[in-house]
């Protein structure tokens, strides 16, 4: 719980407001850098991100991951690897719990879907996944340790959730405003608001889990704002002394923050170079943005 | 798949039907309707482009309608966690009254915080809105949060006819979640129609931080159980009604209020003036409910 991963939204309102017009100033200068970027670009980008969330999800609720048909490339290449531990179910023990991961893995399938559909043949295929290596690496970065199962209990796929669900959203935030087509942006729009749904499901889990839940919560959030560069764009679940909780990742304007692909990919990654990938994607992502 | 859909005249309805019924019910009067909700694919786009805009209405326009429901969140939110509402700096010159409103009693540290931290979100959205706006953005309504909840809970059918959301913290969430799913959905909706870039970014950022709170909202009451989740999806059956459909009943496996693709819901501006007026008549309705002397701007009154 340090000032540092408080303070954009807490503690400096005006810094932070200040940042925020920077933030804005960069998201402009990311799109038009971008601008050469289609929609079918960024759609892809988008089934990337869905194809880890629903291994994810899926993994943890029935212990398989999706089937080979829903992560073929739309011209019929075959999806890649899942990386992970051997039985990932995991142990629920308090069904409400189980009844809203199971609800995710059934959105996150269904984004999944709707992305290919929407793209029909020039669908990407599944890119190699890891939910094992990436996990444990990411651990280290965060100091939480040289390992992390996101699978060995329930507090601990809350963590895992958590690691995606925040990173989905300002994802396609930043996604938005790349779009030109004005139905896919509805799309998106809607997808983005389902993300942000989970996030704020997930994250008061967390916050009801106590504080070494909600002090990794801040190690992670810690670890994505350092990969994206920023530093200062993600705040993990806490209570300020003020008693102002954080269940919502939002900046000083009462906005959620906006990334750009660099930034996800940073992310994603685990810190690996753009086109090469690791962590969640060893082998990087598929399609022209990764 | 389609979870929990709400019931509406006797029927369930799914989710998919829902948003056939949403673009029925706009019988293409509506004022900004949004296209593309009632096939579930955008994989032609071009044949279900969005109607074009009417002719005159601006982004300040929709962020004045955006202001107007953020005086609203706010105003709630703030008398509910200090039991005082806007300051006159945030509420403009020639603001109308608000009635009702009080502090709420709360026992549990965890509901406070998350009460509290709204509060300052929504604080936040009205000075982000009115500073982007600067002398175009409209005073506060006259709003009411005392004969507009009792109205609502009679429309509901909810036990008692009458409902105090500020009298403890199980009733405030109840309160809190007659909002934010409606919030969701109005910005939503909102984001296809902004011309500027900077303002979708803008807009999609608040939008995103209803979502948040509607989700951790919803998922306290989920908790909470009967006659909790009960209530509240007599809520949504209410707003289902005057809102062209657009809900997922609430449940410990339907946290998330999304259509069968699981994509959020879009409203139009009229399906949210019906909600936010109260008043599920199809035509023209221009005040009501929690404005009982409208809106305050351009979009003040639905066109059906």
């Amino acid at each position: 719980m340090t000032d540092s991963i408080n303070s954009p939204k807490n503690s400096t309102r005006r810094n932070a407001i200040l940042l925020g017009g920077a933030a804005l100033a960069g998201a402009l200068l990311t799109s038009t850098a971008q601008a050469a970027v289609t929609d079918t670009d960024i759609l892809n980008f988008a089934l990337n991100l869905e194809y880890l969330e629903a291994q994810f999800y899926t993994y943890a609720t029935t212990g398989a991951g999706l089937p080979s048909s829903s992560t073929s490339s739309g011209g019929g290449a075959a999806g890649g690897t899942v990386t992970i531990k051997a039985n990932a179910k995991v142990p629920f023990s308090t069904p409400f719990l189980q009844q809203f991961a199971m609800e995710v893995a059934t959105d996150e399938q269904n984004h999944v879907a709707f992305l290919r559909t929407a793209l029909g043949a020039s669908a990407v295929a599944q890119p190699n996944i890891d939910l094992m290596n990436s996990f444990n690496a990411l651990a280290q970065a965060a100091g939480l340790g040289a390992s992390f199962d996101p699978f060995a209990s329930e507090t601990n796929f809350l963590i895992g959730a958590f690691i995606f669900e925040d990173v989905g959203v300002t994802a396609y935030q930043g996604a938005a405003t790349l779009l030109s087509s004005k139905t896919y942006l509805d799309k998106a729009v809607g997808i983005h608001g389902v993300e942000a749904y989970h996030a704020a499901s997930i994250r008061t889990r967390i916050y009801q889990a106590g504080t070494t839940a909600q002090s990794i919560s801040q190690a992670v959030a810690a670890t994505r704002a350092k990969l994206d560069g920023t530093s200062n764009d993600d705040i993990g679940v806490s209570t300020s002394q003020s008693g102002v909780a954080t269940i919502v990742d939002n900046d000083a304007n009462g906005m959620t923050y906006a990334r750009s692909t660099t930034q996800v990919l940073s992310i994603v990654y685990g810190g690996g170079a753009a086109g090469t990938g690791g962590a969640f994607y060893p082998n990087a992502m598929n399609g022209n943005i990764k | 798949m389609d979870k929990n859909p709400i019931t509406v005249l006797g029927n369930k309805v799914s989710r998919r039907k829902f948003l056939a019924g949403a673009a029925a019910g706009a019988g293409g009067t509506a004022a900004l309707a949004i296209a593309g909700c009632g096939s579930g694919k955008i994989s032609q786009p071009s044949g279900n482009p969005p109607p074009p805009l009417p002719t005159g209405i601006t982004d300040d326009d929709i962020f004045n309608f955006a202001l107007n429901l953020e005086y609203l969140e706010a105003e709630y939110y703030l008398r509910a966690t200090t039991g005082v509402g806007l300051s006159a700096s945030d509420t403009g010159s020639g603001a109308g009254t608000v009635t009702g409103g009080a502090a709420v009693p709360f026992k549990t540290p965890a509901i406070q915080a998350f009460a509290a931290e709204i509060a300052a979100d929504e604080l936040a959205h009205v000075r982000f809105l009115r500073k982007v706006l600067s002398s175009k953005a409209v005073a506060e309504p006259t709003i009411d949060l005392m004969n507009s909840f009792n109205a609502a809970a009679q429309a509901a059918g909810i036990s008692g006819g009458t409902f105090n959301p500020f009298a403890d913290e199980n009733s405030f969430l109840l309160g809190a979640f007659v909002f934010e799913d409606v919030g969701v959905t109005a910005y939503h909706g909102a984001a296809g129609l902004l011309s500027v870039t900077a303002d979708l970014a803008a807009a999609a950022g608040i939008y995103a931080t209803e979502a948040y709170h509607a989700g951790g909202i919803r998922t306290l009451i989920a908790q909470l159980g009967d006659p909790y989740v009960t209530i509240a999806n007599q809520i949504e059956t209410l707003r289902a009604t005057a809102g062209g459909g657009n809900e997922t009943a609430l449940a410990a496996n339907a946290i998330v209020a999304a259509d069968s693709n699981s994509i959020c819901f879009d409203r139009t501006t009229d399906q949210v003036l019906h909600i936010v007026y109260l008043n599920a008549t199809a035509g023209v309705v221009s005040k009501g409910g929690f404005f009982p002397n409208g809106l305050n701007g351009k979009i003040t009154a639905s066109a059906s």
